[in-house]
């Protein structure tokens, strides 16, 4: 007997759809519409993770097709950075952990690739695993499996997880055996990573499972098939039965509709806009389906798309910890990761290689309460605008990050044009005209507590910190801290 | 129209507070319709939550001292006879425990002895998930406090910001809800909008805030409204929490502050109700003798002034304390004189509205399970289904899969 579920119908729905109404037939054509700086600051954003001004504008300058083409297909071969074993000479080899999350930021920070490494991101909260149970070189080596097989057929994908070694250790398959099944794993393809839940039966389960025994690791933490752990019998799995092994299970679940649907519902969440309407979902998934169940076919439509450019999706999802993050850091032109970052996303909420569960992070809406708030707009503070505080008889260590002087070397010493300019910059002008008086105000602002000694109007004297604390009050908007 | 007026009515409860609320909830939980507070629950009742973080060592917490067998498999790290704090002829305290002992002597504290769960894991990260989602078999979304804030709170959000917080950096599993917001905090100091010496910007972000207009984007008013609470929260926490004066000296340490802070919390008009504390370093592999008996005793002291503040500001019968850990530890010391991942434990529930005394048997240390550890006779969800239905007033169904046995320590 089943026990008794928890009774959730008093609980208020809260939807996060868009207002407005979809073009179903037109949406996952190519948009036609003019693309400018907002649009491909839009598309760097949700295919990447933001940029500097001249990212936007490069990218703004190949057109739409050019621009996605660009992102998907990258010409120029990955940027030289330091895999994991050597990056333990820029961080502390000590702190294993943190110096695993640093090896991956620093990748997402300075990639001239970044949708191989959002796909990355992706996958990591899709196949969530994490550190607590599986060592760093392991979570290091699954990163790099997805980044590797994050835009390929998902067939491949799903078969390449099965097989490693940090999955093998995170789902228990290491202990699924024909004399003593497992079904850890065999339960979250199904549940988690291929069909959603009231698509299989518990038999599924047990059946699949048995299909995956004999995948282990071995004594150097290597994925190996022991024949001899394997049940080689008949199994029935989603009313496909014979000598199924695992391969044959990815298949199996892969050819459901139901899995077509999820994969598209997942894609368009994460690029697209929260609650995506049953039709959108619907075409997409006969997109990825026609297209062989290849990821970046997928992915391209979604990105071309009428939809995608749509005033419905525009700033219509909030930035998860680490876009807000990179996004801060990359537009800013930031060099390095900073050190504590990996606990300054903790305390955002999403702390790399260390999802909460199986199932990932939530996301959307619960990415956003006072305490993760107070913790993006501390961080941006402390990046951006603080200067180091002057003790011992040492000098106040400006914020090393902004050059407020580029701005002035632009616009020259105007409040309305340096704060035209980086609201320009930063969230591509959406916003209200209050917003930019505040920014003046602030930028003339004559507080006898702040940071000057003296007192003084906006000039030579106080620009830089001024300039620095309007970048950090733009950063910080509501509006930035949408996607 | 029924299902309206009873909607209506649960509404009232949660704006209505004090007395009239009380009688409200009495009416409505009469009704079965309408799942409410049970009679005779005070709605302001609060509860703190303990977390003894790394798998705390039963055997050296609550000694079985006439056990030869005790003695036996711990030459090195248990603890004589003559220095227990014996609570009968069969076990007492580690003597570290003074302090949790006098509330003990005051009939203060329930001892709940050998509490656990059917195939016990000890992995530290997948038991802290099953205890704090209270689902051995599956991972789960939300926490078992997060689900009962969710059915609480159905109707309308708490009347306070901090209704439920977690004293901490981030927020625990256990806390973790589907639309009641739980702040995480870490000082009091940290949870503040922060820029330093430069208090014009500062000021800027509030009017931003403050005016910041609702767009295309549904997440565009909550993120702002968010915003303002948060902008305005950590002034708003810092004057309500200086109203409320700690009664009683706290030692130094970082877990007899977080409880100077509850206090705080819980006796100002922030009126926090749940309340997440913890207290780490109980993975004891190696050398455990001073390790565990130094955060036994900053667990016992901390817990003797809490109750000495609460009661001087007549709080002490309104707040219950329980504490927790993802697994006892092995029967058998280690090489190291450490123990290593085990099975169950007891658990400490204290407060002035405790039925103070012991519950459940003390685990045998030579009839094991078949991995060799203590078995449990207690189940982690029937403490909690005590607490959901006895001091929050709530259906145990609400928040917990399958039905569990209330105890009577409340």
């Amino acid at each position: 007997m089943l026990p008794p579920k928890i009774d959730t119908s008093t609980d208020p729905q809260v939807g996060f759809r868009p207002p407005g109404t979809l073009d179903a037939p037109g949406a996952l054509l190519p948009y036609a519409g003019r693309f400018g700086r907002r649009q491909a600051a839009h598309l760097l954003r949700r295919a990447g993770f933001g940029g500097s001004e001249a990212d936007v504008a490069r990218l703004a300058s190949l057109g739409m097709q050019g621009a996605v083409d660009a992102l998907l297909h990258p010409a120029a071969p990955d940027a030289d950075l330091p895999s994991y074993p050597d990056v333990t000479s820029l961080y502390d080899p000590k702190k294993a952990r943190q110096t695993a999350q640093l090896w991956w930021l620093d990748r997402m920070l300075r990639t001239n690739r970044p949708l191989d490494e959002k796909m990355t991101l992706f996958w990591h909260g899709h196949f969530a695993t994490s550190i607590q149970k599986v060592a760093p070189p392991q979570m290091v080596a699954q990163v790099n499996l997805f980044r590797q097989f994050g835009l390929g057929r998902f067939p491949a994908l799903l078969s390449a997880v099965t097989r490693d070694p940090a999955m093998l250790i995170w789902l228990d398959n290491r202990a699924n055996a024909k004399a003593h099944p497992n079904e850890n794993y065999a339960r979250e393809v199904m549940e988690l990573f291929a069909l959603g839940l009231g698509a299989y039966t518990e038999d599924d389960v047990k059946e699949a499972a048995r299909a995956f025994t004999g995948w282990t690791i071995d004594k150097n933490q290597q994925a190996v098939f022991v024949p001899a752990r394997h049940d080689d019998g008949i199994k029935t799995v989603l009313g496909k039965s014979g000598r199924l092994d695992a391969d044959d299970v990815v298949a199996i679940v892969v050819s459901q509709p139901v899995h077509q649907r999820f994969l598209a519902h997942k894609l368009l969440e994460f690029f697209v806009y929260s609650d995506p309407e049953p039709e959108l979902i619907e075409a997409l998934a006969q997109v990825y389906a026609l297209g062989g169940f290849d990821v970046a076919k997928a992915v391209g439509t979604i990105l071309r798309s009428d939809v995608f450019f749509s005033p419905r999706a525009y700033r219509a999802i909030p930035k998860s910890p680490i876009e807000l993050a990179l996004g801060t850091l990359r537009y800013i032109g930031a060099q390095t990761v900073p050190p504590n970052l990996p606990y300054q996303l903790a305390r955002m909420g999403q702390e790399p290689l260390n999802p909460p569960s199986v199932k990932g992070w939530d996301g959307g809406p619960t990415w956003i309460n006072t305490s993760t708030l107070l913790a993006r707009f501390n961080f941006v503070n402390a990046l951006v605008a603080q200067t180091a505080p002057a003790k011992n008889g040492q000098a106040a260590i400006p914020a090393p990050n902004v050059a407020p002087d580029e701005i002035v070397r632009r616009v020259g010493m105007d409040p309305d044009k340096i704060a035209q300019t980086i609201v320009g910059g930063v969230v591509q002008d959406d916003v209200t005209s209050d917003v930019r008086s505040t920014l003046v105000a602030y930028l003339n602002s004559q507080t006898p507590s702040a940071m000057a000694q003296n007192p003084l109007p906006f000039g030579p004297e106080n620009y830089q910190d001024k300039i620095r604390g309007a970048l950090a009050l733009t950063l910080n908007l509501p509006v930035n801290q949408l996607d | 129209m029924k299902r309206q007026h009873f909607v209506t009515s649960a509404l009232s409860v949660a704006f209505l507070g004090g007395n009239g609320a009380r009688a409200l909830a009495q009416v409505a939980a009469g009704s079965p319709l309408l799942p409410g507070f049970a009679s005779g629950v005070d709605p302001d009742n609060v509860l703190v939550v303990v977390q003894m973080g790394g798998g705390n060592d039963g055997l050296n917490t609550v000694v079985p001292w006439s056990d030869d067998a005790y003695h036996r498999v711990r030459p090195a790290i248990g603890i004589a006879e003559n220095a227990v704090l014996k609570l009968n002829d069969r076990i007492g305290f580690n003597p570290a425990l003074k302090g949790l002992n006098e509330l003990y002597k005051q009939g203060r504290v329930a001892l709940v002895q050998g509490v656990g769960y059917p195939n016990p894991n000890r992995s530290h990260f997948e038991a802290t998930q099953i205890w704090e989602t209270a689902s051995p078999d599956r991972p789960q979304q939300y926490g078992w406090l997060g689900r009962y804030l969710d059915r609480r709170f159905s109707a309308a959000k708490p009347a306070s910001t901090f209704e439920a917080v977690s004293l901490g950096d981030s927020l625990p599993a256990a806390l973790v809800a589907s639309h009641v917001e739980v702040p995480a905090i870490g000082a009091l100091n940290a949870f503040a909008y922060n820029t330093g010496r430069d208090l014009a910007s500062k000021q800027s972000a509030g009017v931003l805030y403050d005016g910041a207009k609702a767009g295309q984007s549904p997440y565009l008013a909550m993120i702002a409204q968010t915003a303002r609470d948060a902008y305005h929260g950590g002034d708003v926490l810092r004057k309500q929490t200086a109203e409320f004066t700690n009664k009683a000296t706290y030692a130094p340490n970082g877990f007899a502050q977080q409880l100077a802070l509850a206090a705080k919390l819980i006796g100002s008009t922030a009126g926090s109700k749940i309340v997440f504390v913890s207290l780490g370093s109980f993975d004891t592999h190696a050398g455990q003798r001073a390790q565990q008996d130094r955060l036994l005793g900053y667990l016992g002291d901390g817990l003797l002034a809490f109750y000495a503040d609460l009661a001087a500001h007549g709080l002490d019968k309104k707040v219950l304390t329980m504490t927790f850990s993802e697994f006892g530890r092995r029967v058998a010391q280690n090489a190291s004189n450490g123990t290593d991942h085990g099975t169950a434990m007891p658990l400490f529930i204290a407060g002035g509205g405790v039925k103070g005394g012991i519950y459940g048997e003390h685990p045998s240390l030579t009839d094991l399970d078949r991995g060799g550890d203590l078995k449990f006779s207690t189940d982690f969800r029937a403490v909690y289904a005590t607490v959901i239905e006895k001091w929050l007033g709530r259906n145990p169904a609400e928040v917990l899969t399958g039905a569990y046995p209330t105890l009577a320590f409340v």
